[in-house]
């Protein structure tokens, strides 16, 4: 008898549970939004401000799936979300190559797809909401000859680049675009561009390298501002954060973001990498009130620069 | 409870069932009230999905039984892709397409086969320990394919290319099923019905009882290690495919996960015990659990926690030592 009491507990507790999972929202339209790495401040951002709009659009449910930055895992997460047959599918690309053909597939079972803010390598997706990371990358560029000619009298000087992960858009265009404006200026020497994967972590561990290979650096130029500021806590633990100056992008608003360590001094720029998410959420109602005429296949959203007492 | 003795080899079994049980009770409904977990879509899906490491788990279970483990299968994955997207995406040789996926891919295995080879022998020769020694291979394997591409991702081609063709064939759902069920019948034979798989108990169960009743311990050893690199080998052929780039950064924990298909199958760590239907199994649970909390859209934070309670409950559940 004993051992029939704790098997029953069990049971009562699944069927309960199936109760409850059946009739949740069952009526809603469902929305999935598939992001590459929920670690990442960018993407905790934009996550909140999705979930903040969509919680005002009536009859729809948003699931968030968090890929870990492993396109293993979201390829797979984007094919079973498939099988739920949403009424809309957003992805944030972890790589453009590996997502393609699943973005396809999703297209093909009739799911709409928005692809935000990565591009992939085919236009496999309804819109494609996008900021430009080429423009960011030249404004930064622009910004950092500024910096050394106000520094050095001359716009040379060694600079160090601190890279996402590579292969991804972003990370092309942000150091491609810097090095459109630099070829016009020899002296700027690129002296270490080591690889981060976006992680302030990685960031610190690979500038503590950098910092024992390079007797003097101008500038850091962190292609996002986690890594900036891992570049930064890496200075300053050999105290050389003041010898050189920190220049990063995404602009995040909000403790901990971009634009409070501008603030603070620690960073002498970041360049807004705007979340993409409210022209993405503009686009969904429309194809979620089968407006379909006139989606944008292409939107992009300007950044802009952030400096200390940039309003 | 009594279970018909064929099942009760496979105790299991009932974990599968169990899992799968819920699996069908929670599933979401689709439009028209179909269960969505029991499509055959869906079902398929996690076939494949588990394909890599279900692969890799197989020649696992015989390493775990001859009494090692082996650590480096996740880097010797991402070498194989790689190397393979290498072959194909930057070398131009004079071959028509067929030759020339053929040439990369013979190229791709043998060099696992061989890494496989070189953990065995230095396992069986020079006598490190298994953890060590595939722990070296782990971390230098690791390096070797980030060298080897510059530690960017070599990304597939579309359209005619010849990678596209590549992963036409070796994404498709049917052929990686069917490749892991090749494999698995080619383990099973080889473990249940073969002088080598007695032979691979035999030294797990105890080395130096097998050493003194003359068994090729060394060559026993060498032969499942090979095997191993070269099971990785496959999975990595795969995992271009499906994720249309070689990756050097790819396959990290893969280890992790084929060791837990392995145990979660039944096979004791301390070696000499294990089965091959079991790592089948073991894995099969991995993936429709994984399946499901998907299906329901569970934060994957919460799915490493759920998994990490199956594998412990299912490990527990098999220890002999339970009082029922």
């Amino acid at each position: 008898m004993k051992k029939l009491s704790t098997t029953m507990k069990p049971k009562r507790l699944l069927a309960l549970l199936a109760f409850a999972a059946t009739f949740a929202n069952a009526a809603d339209k469902l929305v999935v939004f598939s992001q590459c790495n929920n670690a990442e401040p960018y993407r905790a951002a934009q996550n909140a401000r999705m979930s903040e709009r969509f919680a005002k659009i009536p009859g729809v449910r948003l699931e968030i799936m968090d890929a870990q930055q492993d396109n293993t895992r979201q390829i797979a997460q984007i094919e079973t979300a498939i099988r739920r047959r949403p009424a809309l599918l957003i992805v944030a690309p972890n790589e453009s190559a590996p997502l393609t053909r699943v973005m396809g597939r999703a297209l093909a079972a009739k799911i709409p797809v928005i692809c935000l803010e990565r591009d992939i390598s085919q236009p496999l997706y309804t819109s494609y909401v996008r900021a430009d990371n080429r423009e960011i990358g030249r404004l930064a560029g622009e910004y950092i000859v500024e910096l050394l000619k106000r520094k050095n009298g001359s716009p040379a000087g060694v600079v160090v680049e601190i890279c996402g992960l590579k292969g991804v858009e972003a990370e092309i265009n942000r150091e491609g675009g810097a090095h459109d404006v630099w070829k016009n200026h020899p002296g700027i020497q690129v002296a270490a561009a080591p690889v981060a994967d976006w992680l302030q972590s990685r960031a610190k561990d690979r500038m503590t390298e950098v910092l024992g290979a390079l007797p003097k650096i101008d500038v850091v130029y962190a292609h996002n501002d986690p890594m900036a500021m891992g570049a930064w806590l890496a200075a300053k633990d050999k105290g050389r954060e003041k010898e050189m100056l920190f220049v990063g992008v995404d602009g995040l608003s909000g403790p901990g973001g971009g634009i409070e360590k501008v603030n603070e001094g620690l960073l002498a720029a970041t360049f807004i990498y705007p979340l993409c998410v409210d022209e993405a959420v503009a686009i969904a109602e429309k194809i979620l009130s089968g407006d379909t005429a006139n989606l944008p296949k292409t939107q992009t959203v300007p950044s802009r620069m952030v400096t200390k007492g940039t309003p | 409870m009594k279970l018909p003795p064929a099942l009760a080899r496979f105790r299991e079994i009932l974990g599968l069932a169990l899992i799968f049980a819920a699996a069908v009770i929670f599933s979401p409904t689709g439009s028209g009230g179909e269960n969505i977990f029991l499509q055959p879509d869906n079902l398929t899906d996690i076939l494949r999905q588990q394909a890599e490491i279900g692969i890799i788990a197989l020649a696992m279970t015989l390493v775990i039984i001859s009494g090692g483990i082996d650590l480096s299968v996740g880097s010797l994955l991402a070498f194989v892709a790689s190397l393979t997207a290498l072959l194909l995406v930057k070398w131009q040789p004079a071959l028509g397409p067929a030759a020339h996926i053929t040439v990369a891919l013979l190229a791709a295995l043998a060099s696992a086969f061989l890494l496989g080879f070189l953990n065995g022998a230095v396992i069986a020769r020079l006598r490190l320990q298994p953890f060590i020694a595939t722990l070296a291979t782990m971390i230098g394997v690791r390096g070797l394919a980030r060298w080897m591409c510059d530690n960017a991702n070599i990304d597939f081609g579309f359209g005619g290319h010849v990678s596209a063709r590549f992963a036409d064939i070796f994404s498709d759902k049917l052929f990686v099923i069917g490749l892991w069920a090749a494999a698995a019948a080619f383990f099973y034979v080889l473990l249940e019905y073969t002088v080598f798989g007695r032979h691979v108990r035999a030294v797990g169960e105890n080395e130096r009882t097998a050493g003194y009743t003359g068994l090729p311990i060394r060559f026993t050893k060498v032969a499942v290690y090979s095997l191993c690199g070269l099971a990785a080998g496959v999975a990595g052929l795969i995992h271009a495919a499906r994720s249309y780039q070689g990756n050097p950064n790819d396959g990290s924990a893969y280890e992790l996960d084929a060791i837990a298909a392995v145990v979660i199958g039944g096979t004791a760590l301390s070696g000499g015990k294990g089965s091959i239907p079991g790592t089948i199994i073991g894995a099969l649970i991995m993936g429709v659990l994984t399946n499901i909390l998907r299906l329901r859209l569970i934060d994957t934070n919460v799915e490493f926690m759920i998994k990490a309670v199956i594998i412990v409950a299912a490990v527990w559940l098999q220890s002999p030592r339970k009082a029922r």
